[in-house]
């Protein structure tokens, strides 16, 4: 007899299982809160090296012309403001807003779509 | 109508498979997804689940239908969408065999949270007498019949089974801890002020998305979220 029971959760099972809205939102939380946490370093070092002197700073400054920087810095900022959006939801929802099904689903439904529009600005706005 | 079952028998099979099947439905009318896997039994009698009162009561018929945790015995086919109807146990437990799984953890955690009410008051002659306004404070928690649709549809439940009671459990919790009747209010609250038991609720709602009594959670949560805060200020 196979004593190894399957029915852990996996990627795999995940895949196969319906995302209800509010899970989309809640997951994109998540993953933006991961991905602005590992570009810390490189901004740090970015700022440094901005603060440290005048060629520094103007060496930054034209690292941030490229296409590719341009395009690193609008999904960070992207995912910053998509970040504190969703945090302020959590906020409205721990003073009783938005915690009834069809208030979360709304509330969900406008972190998303807030954070597209601010993505869009944000792409007008650097290039 | 096609269905795409899971199935998986501990002393024959390695792994779990899908297997499908085909049911002939009269057109025009509609049966419950319970009736519907009845039927498919009789095809083959190997296929393996739990159901008792057949009518949204007890609770034991909780599968995953088409990615989404319901009970069989409610969940109407004409509800579902799609060409096939895919079967599956509710994620996150053991699966015993088949539709089966081994609901050990949940109880486990049922029980962490005294799910009985505690008065240590002297016992009145008659019954422990409550107003109106009181009894209304249970209606949406007192409704739970256990079916883990709601702690098997939660990612924080899947990755902390045996820390974190659960949407359940937690709605449970809240049930006993809002009674007038109860005096534990302040231990039961204590028992769940660690990092684990309550907070890792992210607020995801799955939970409140399935509830097939149309319970919610999360709601019952950020109340007693909302009352450890209250305590600590």
């Amino acid at each position: 007899m196979n004593k190894n029971r399957p029915g852990s959760v996996n990627l795999a099972t995940m895949v196969k299982l319906s995302w209800p809205i509010t899970s989309l939102s809640s997951i994109l939380h998540r993953v933006t809160g991961v991905l602005l946490f590992l570009a810390i370093p490189f901004f740090l070092w970015a700022i440094e090296l901005s603060l440290s002197s005048q060629s520094g700073f103007n060496q930054i400054q034209q690292v941030l012309q490229g296409d590719v920087a341009k395009f690193i810095s609008w999904t960070i900022l992207s995912m910053l403001c998509y970040h504190m959006i969703a945090g302020a939801r959590h906020l409205l929802m721990d003073a009783g807003i938005g915690e009834s099904l069809e208030g979360g689903i709304l509330g969900s439904k406008l972190v998303i779509l807030a954070g597209i529009l601010i993505a869009a600005g944000l792409g007008v706005w650097i290039w | 109508m096609q269905f795409s079952i899971y199935r998986y028998d501990p002393d024959t099979d390695k792994k779990p498979y899908m297997k499908d099947y085909e049911l002939e439905i009269e057109t025009g009318s509609d049966m419950m997804l319970l009736d519907a896997l009845i039927l498919l039994k009789a095809q083959d009698a190997g296929i393996s689940f739990r159901r008792s009162c057949r009518e949204g009561v007890c609770g034991s018929d909780g599968v995953n239908v088409n990615g989404k945790n319901a009970l069989a015995c409610i969940t109407p086919l004409s509800s579902l969408k799609g060409k096939k109807i895919t079967v599956r146990p509710l994620p996150g437990l053991p699966v015993i065999r088949d539709l089966v799984v081994d609901m050990t953890q949940f109880y486990r955690q049922y029980e962490k949270i005294r799910p009985y009410l505690i008065n240590n008051d002297e016992q009145p002659v008659r019954e422990h007498l409550q107003t109106p306004q009181d009894r209304e404070k249970l209606d949406g928690l007192y409704e739970c019949i256990l079916c883990a649709c709601c702690s098997t549809a939660c990612p924080s439940f899947w990755w902390n089974p045996d820390k974190f009671i659960g949407p359940s459990g937690l709605l449970q919790a809240y049930r006993f801890i809002i009674d007038s009747r109860d005096t534990e209010t302040e231990s039961r609250l204590d028992d769940l002020d660690d990092a684990y038991s309550l907070f890792r609720c992210r607020g995801i709602m799955n939970c409140v998305s399935v509830c097939p009594k149309g319970l919610n959670p999360t709601q019952a949560i950020g109340h007693i979220r909302s009352m450890l805060l209250n305590r600590g200020l």
